[in-house]
């Protein structure tokens, strides 16, 4: 029997990683919906992510057969690669480094790229709305399903980590549906900030195993590397700030 | 074939977003390694050096780009 304090660590961070990716999806998608209808844009999403399930059905089995110890070493080396990446742009964002994403400025813009495309190209205006759409998915969706297997893989985690990330997919196509517009307001970068911290511990731990380190207290040391990452993280941050408001004019 | 491409480039960029780190971590990972593998060190050991490089990275890291983007 699986337990709650095993799978939630794999649970919450495959929700919070897939709500950034299925919001930044959900604005290109809404755009095509709202230019073009909403029978394109459900198509190419639809597409998108039969793609998507075709990739995890295809691969995942794959997984099986690759010695427990490789795995947790490669997907380690991956999660951090990914998570250390998003933890530095979501500390150089907060800094004011670089700037934060705006969902409305990307709305604005994906609307007038659709509107020239039809212009230039006159192919279907229904087809370059649903290939759009498609795009938006797979591209976004390929970084879920990366997080989906990185962070249930290595433990048999895989079921539990995929319902987080489709409950993420949920809530946002709810709350997308009522508000009807890009969803702006979701402190992204805080999200990302998060994501960044728990995928960057997880990478440490996976790597860890996979060379042979038992680490202290099992499961529960993933606390303590996301506190000690999320501490680096504000360090680096608060740094940076610092150095930007030096620089300033 | 743009489609493929683009796939390919949002899948090189998920894992190399930024040389520097990149090259970091693995060295960091290679390191703990080669602790371990050749230096007969204690693997809790080298887990702490892995962890305290990681952190050690990160803050470095972010704090070259921010001066980076400000020098002339």
């Amino acid at each position: 029997m699986l337990s709650w304090s095993v799978a939630a660590p794999a649970v919450i961070a495959a929700f919070f990683a897939s709500l950034v990716e299925v919001i930044e999806a959900f604005t290109i998608v809404l755009a095509v919906g709202t230019l073009r209808g909403w029978r394109p844009a459900a198509f190419g999403t639809a597409t998108g992510l039969a793609v998507l399930a075709a990739a995890v059905l295809g691969f995942g089995p794959l997984l099986d057969r690759v010695p427990i110890q490789l795995l947790q070493l490669v997907i380690g080396i991956l999660l951090l690669l990914f998570g250390m990446g998003w933890l530095r742009k979501a500390a150089l964002r907060g800094a004011g480094v670089i700037p934060l994403r705006d969902e409305n400025a990307i709305f604005a813009t994906e609307s007038a790229h659709l509107g020239e495309e039809v212009r230039h190209r006159r192919a279907s205006l229904d087809w370059i709305a649903g290939i759009t759409a498609f795009k938006a998915v797979v591209l976004e969706g390929l970084e879920v399903v990366f997080i989906v297997i990185a962070v249930g893989a290595g433990r048999g985690l895989l079921v539990p980590a995929s319902l987080g990330a489709l409950a993420a997919c949920g809530l946002v196509l709810i709350v997308g549906a009522i508000v009807h517009r890009p969803l702006s307001r979701v402190p992204e970068n805080i999200l990302k900030f998060g994501v960044g911290v728990m995928l960057s511990a997880f990478g440490v731990f996976w790597t860890g195993e996979g060379l042979g380190v038992a680490w202290p207290g099992h499961d529960m040391a993933l606390i303590a590397f996301a506190a000690l990452f999320l501490a680096a993280g504000l360090l680096a941050s608060a740094l940076a700030r610092r150095q930007n408001a030096g620089a300033a004019p | 074939m743009t489609m493929l491409n683009e796939v390919l480039a949002e899948l090189i960029g998920m894992f190399l977003a930024d040389a520097r780190l990149t090259a970091a971590i693995l060295a960091v990972v290679a390191l703990s390694a080669i602790l371990i593998r050749f230096g007969g060190i204690d693997p809790l050991i080298s887990g702490g050096v892995l962890l305290g490089s990681c952190l050690a990275v990160l803050v470095e890291n972010v704090r070259h780009s921010g001066r980076r983007r400000h020098s002339p």
